[in-house]
């Protein structure tokens, strides 16, 4: 239960005035010498039942009148939205929505999906409570943005379902931020989501920084959450894993390659239509492909939670060099996974800058660049020195090898726009360091042990050094590391060597990858060129991360930027209703120029899991914090002010201790004969 | 009227003078031993006619009817009705209860009225009057006589008579059974807040001694209307323990309770004969003892 004026609560205690007014009139007693104590005394042994309770009823109905009327002017809502401390008029109301794509799934029996049913129950709740400042913070710019009223939520875009996932921390911290800079008053916070860990990050250190952070603000700061937790079991995601256009004899073919994933709760029953399952929880349905504008379909039959299809040949009419395409399954609970776009084009050649000091250090480097795994893709290098940086044509270079001092000045400018665009860099350090600086990395001086080093631990996982793709790990150890140069800087340590010393970092970026090794592929240095798949393999990777940034056919996670390119990006396939500024949110197919590039959900997206009541209360220890749970297609109203039904029970109240009150009708006992 | 004469507070010599006209009679044959107004036990040789009896020898000669000898030649005495005084002996109930009234008048005063003025009837018309004030005991006793100068030893003990103490009226009634020996009208005033089934074991055994028994039970019209509009501490003035109630929330029970009571008393002095008034004590005395005489009147002889 929740008040608009829950101030005037103070005055509940007036409600114990009928016990107050009985227990005085109890004190003033009057003193009687009595004759026929035998009929008090026996008066007193009969059964009191019904007059005890008539006479507490009374007082009941008299406090209960009392309460009704201090709870009615307090104006309650019929809800434990806001918790008891709640309510109020808030000075200023931030709203987070969470428009990742699982908010777009839709409850059992109806079609309105969580985030329009939250934004509906949020608008409607808002508009109720009142505030004097509203300000709808975008889940994918986090960019705290003021709105004349909650009506205004239905309209924005800031507001609606989008493929892009959302980052709770980054809101909060906007929601902070605004908070601390335009010292608002009492604030409220109302977040509307569905719990998807991938969303919330729970794991994140940001969120305990971010409680601190609040717990310090002078004003009351309440959060809401208006959670949709609701899982949907029977939901099936539909992923693109790999596209690859091949020419063969009889044409042009596309091997595609995807995956079907079920929630892990998944049903024997299922409700998409089009499909069928038996009790083993076998299903069978119909995946069909969009290429060009030409559809096929291929019924698919799996069992367990996911279902894998490698390389599926699908002949390209025309001999298309590059297109587009759909992969969609029927609808089901969550709409936003049933599709999947992607882009196709020839693989562009990949180039490769080198600046090398020796050509001791150039040959190793130069064969591991210019080799490419795969032999329909061309790899190019070409070996300038650092002065002639100047003259290198940009365009299509993929990944740049620097084995020289670090540079300064406009070369280092060009480096930093080369990955800005999405480039790859690995710095390898010089015969003799200097003190220039580059991405807040700087050599210091070449360490020679006593005995070789080998690396000591290496990160496996992802990046240059990962497992390759049967699970086998980069030989990394077996290289020797005669010596190696110091590096300063911050930085992520990919492969360390004892005590600590890096020898392959990355250092953070806002798009393309630097590196920093710490040693050559010199003899006299390291084994890196004898031993040389290590190397090989970390700068294929480079490589290969750089082309697939710079090619012309581009797969993008939605909110992941746009390249930049002179010509605007227009639309070829998704939602209609999408605004330009918003494409990069939304799953779909866009093109500028020459270039196209494919827009979708995260894969985290497909494997997300709900986080429990614990993990979320833990999110807020600490802080005002209000929780609700909704369903999706919900239409009863969150809050709804509930006065009536108080000034009713006083009603009653009122007119059952009247009848409570009345007088019996006395019975004469006795005449006089 | 001499100067030495007393007033008595509780005697109206106008309400005497009115009442006087008025006989007290017994609803029993008395067993009196001067000639007086109540019908006697023996038969006399009054002008009413009671009976004819078989002559058996040794009847007085005298009382042969002989114009019944003349129609059925058998002898037969005629037998007429005795005329006797009678034995009254007030019974004036003194506990603590009987000092309560709600409106001035106690009801020990409305008793000391009551004894007073049918002592004083009872004298006029030369009956035999004793006086006794019970409590927890007999407190004083006078035995029945029929001198006038009898009534001032009456008066003054009724004067003196102050309510005190607890009630044993169930033994001291049965104790006075006991004690008046000859066949007398018994006139108990007290409030009667006894148990009725004890009470019909009294009156039973003055039934059983041939007395004529009158109750009159006195009651203040606050104790059959339980009015008050506040919380009250009542103390038992016969020292029991004090109660403290809402009138309002127990006033029904109350109303039960002394509704029950007053029921079974009311059955009880109906099964058991007993000449029985319920007094309200705001009301005139001389009414309730008009009502009281008259009632006597009508009822006629019980045997």
């Amino acid at each position: 239960m929740s008040f608009l004026q829950p101030w005037l609560l103070v005055a509940l205690p007036v409600a114990a005035l009928p016990v107050i007014i009985h227990l005085i009139n109890q004190r003033r007693f009057h003193t009687i010498d009595w004759a026929a104590m035998r009929f008090l005394l026996e008066a007193n042994r009969m059964s009191r039942g019904y007059a005890r309770i008539r006479q507490w009823l009374i007082l009941l109905f008299r406090v209960l009148a009392i309460a009704g009327l201090i709870f009615m002017i307090s104006r309650p809502l019929a809800s434990g939205w806001l918790g008891l401390t709640g309510g109020g008029r808030a000075d200023t109301t931030i709203v987070l929505i969470d428009r990742s794509p699982s908010m777009q799934q839709v409850g059992q029996g109806t079609a309105s999906s969580k985030i329009e049913t939250g934004v509906a129950q949020l608008v409607q709740t808002l508009n109720t409570l009142g505030s004097t400042r509203w300000v709808l913070i975008d889940s994918h710019t986090a960019e705290p943005r003021e709105i004349d009223s909650p009506d205004s939520i239905l309209r924005s875009p800031s507001a609606e379902a989008a493929s892009a996932t959302s980052a709770l921390p980054a809101m909060l911290q906007a929601a902070h931020d605004y908070i601390k800079n335009n010292r608002t008053g009492e604030t409220e916070v109302w977040i509307c989501s569905d719990l998807r860990a991938n969303d919330w990050n729970a794991q994140s250190g940001r969120w305990k920084s971010l409680r601190d952070s609040f717990q310090e603000f002078k004003q009351s700061v309440r959060f809401h959450l208006l959670a949709y937790s609701s899982p949907a079991p029977e939901d099936i995601a539909v992923r693109v894993t790999g596209v690859e256009r091949r020419t063969t004899g009889d044409g042009a073919v596309l091997l595609i390659s995807l995956k079907l994933t079920r929630e892990a709760n998944w049903g024997v029953e299922d409700s998409a239509p089009g499909t069928q399952s038996n009790a083993r929880g076998k299903l069978r349905l119909p995946v069909r492909f969009e290429i060009e504008g030409a559809t096929s379909e291929l019924p698919v039959e799996f069992e367990g939670r996911e279902f894998e299809l490698k390389d599926h040949h699908i002949p390209l009419a025309g001999d298309h060099p590059k297109g587009w395409g759909r992969i969609s399954i029927p609808s089901d609970l969550n709409p936003a996974d049933n599709e999947y776009y992607f882009v196709f084009d020839d693989p562009p050649p990949r180039r490769t800058i080198l600046v090398a000091e020796g050509d001791e250090e150039v040959r190793p480097l130069e064969l591991a660049a210019g080799i490419a795994a795969d032999p329909t893709v061309k790899c190019e290098v070409e070996t300038v020195a650092a002065r002639q940086l100047a003259s290198v044509r940009w365009e299509g270079v993929a990944l740049l090898l620097w084995q020289a001092p670090l540079p300064s000045g406009d070369a280092a400018d060009m480096i930093k726009q080369f990955v800005d665009r999405g480039g790859r860099v690995v710095f390898f350090p010089p015969k003799l360091p200097n003190n220039d600086a580059i991405f807040d990395g700087r050599w210091t001086r070449w360490v020679e042990p006593p005995e070789p080093l080998r690396i000591e631990t290496w990160w496996g996982d992802a990046d240059l050094l990962a497992r390759t793709q049967s699970g086998a790990a980069v030989p990394v150890g077996e290289l020797i590391i005669r010596r190696y140069c110091g590096l300063e800087g911050e930085f992520t340590p990919l492969a360390t060597l004892p005590e600590k010393a890096p020898l392959l970092t990355r250092v953070t970026t806002d798009r393309g990858g630097v590196y920093f090794c710490a040693t050559t592929s010199s003899m006299d240095d390291a084994s890196l060129g004898t031993d040389g798949v290590a190397l090989y393999v970390m700068i294929q990777r480079a490589l290969a991360a750089g082309a697939a940034e710079l090619g012309n056919s581009l797969q993008l996670n939605a909110g992941d930027r746009f390249p930049t390119t002179a010509d605007a990006w227009t639309k070829l396939a998704g939602s209609e209703d999408v605004l330009s500024n918003e494409y990069s949110y939304h799953a779909g197919v866009y093109a500028a120029g020459e270039r196209t590039l494919a827009v979708n959900r995260a894969a985290q997206e497909d494997d997300a899991p709900i986080l429990n009541d614990a993990q979320v209360a833990g999110l807020f220890s600490g802080l005002d914090f209000a929780r609700v749970d909704d369903q999706a297609g919900n239409v009863t109203s969150l809050t709804r002010e509930v006065w009536r039904l108080f000034l009713g029970a006083m009603l009653v109240a009122i007119v059952a201790e009247a009848g409570l009150c009345i007088p019996r009708i006395a019975r004469k006992t006795g005449e006089t004969q | 009227m001499g100067p030495e004469r007393q007033t008595r507070s509780f005697l109206d010599p106008l309400a005497l003078g009115r009442l006087a006209r008025l006989p007290l009679f017994a609803r029993r044959p008395m067993q009196g031993n001067v000639s007086g107004k109540h019908s006697s036990l023996h038969r006399g040789s009054s002008v009413e006619f009671a009976e004819y009896r078989k002559y058996v020898p040794g009847d007085d000669l005298r009382r042969l009817d002989w114009r019944m000898h003349g129609r059925s030649d058998r002898y037969y005495v005629k037998e007429c009705e005795a005329d006797t005084n009678l034995r009254c002996c007030l019974v004036v109930d003194t506990s603590g209860s009987m000092a309560f009234g709600s409106n001035g008048t106690t009801k020990i005063d409305y008793a000391k009225r009551l004894a007073g003025t049918l002592g004083y009837l009872a004298i006029l018309q030369g009956d035999a009057v004793g006086l006794s004030c019970v409590a927890d005991d007999i407190v004083t006793e006078i035995p029945p006589r029929r001198n006038p100068a009898h009534l001032t030893v009456i008066f003054d003990l009724l004067e003196r008579a102050k309510p005190t103490g607890g009630t044993h009226l169930v033994r001291l009634l049965h104790e006075l059974a006991e004690k008046i020996r000859q066949r007398a009208l018994v006139i108990v005033i007290s409030d009667f807040f006894a148990d009725p089934q004890e009470l019909r074991g009294c009156f039973e055994h003055f039934r059983f001694r041939h007395h004529d028994l009158a109750a009159v039970q006195l009651l203040d019209p606050l104790e059959l209307e339980f009015k008050f509009h506040r919380p009250m501490r009542f103390i038992d003035m016969e020292g029991g323990p004090a109660v403290f109630a809402e009138p309002n929330e127990i006033a029904d029970r109350y109303h039960k309770a002394i509704g029950r009571y007053l029921q079974d008393l009311q059955k009880v002095v109906v099964d058991t004969a007993v000449d029985y008034h319920r007094v309200n004590i705001d009301t005139s005395y001389e009414q309730a003892l008009m009502h009281f005489l008259v009632g006597r009147t009508r009822a006629g002889s019980v045997r």
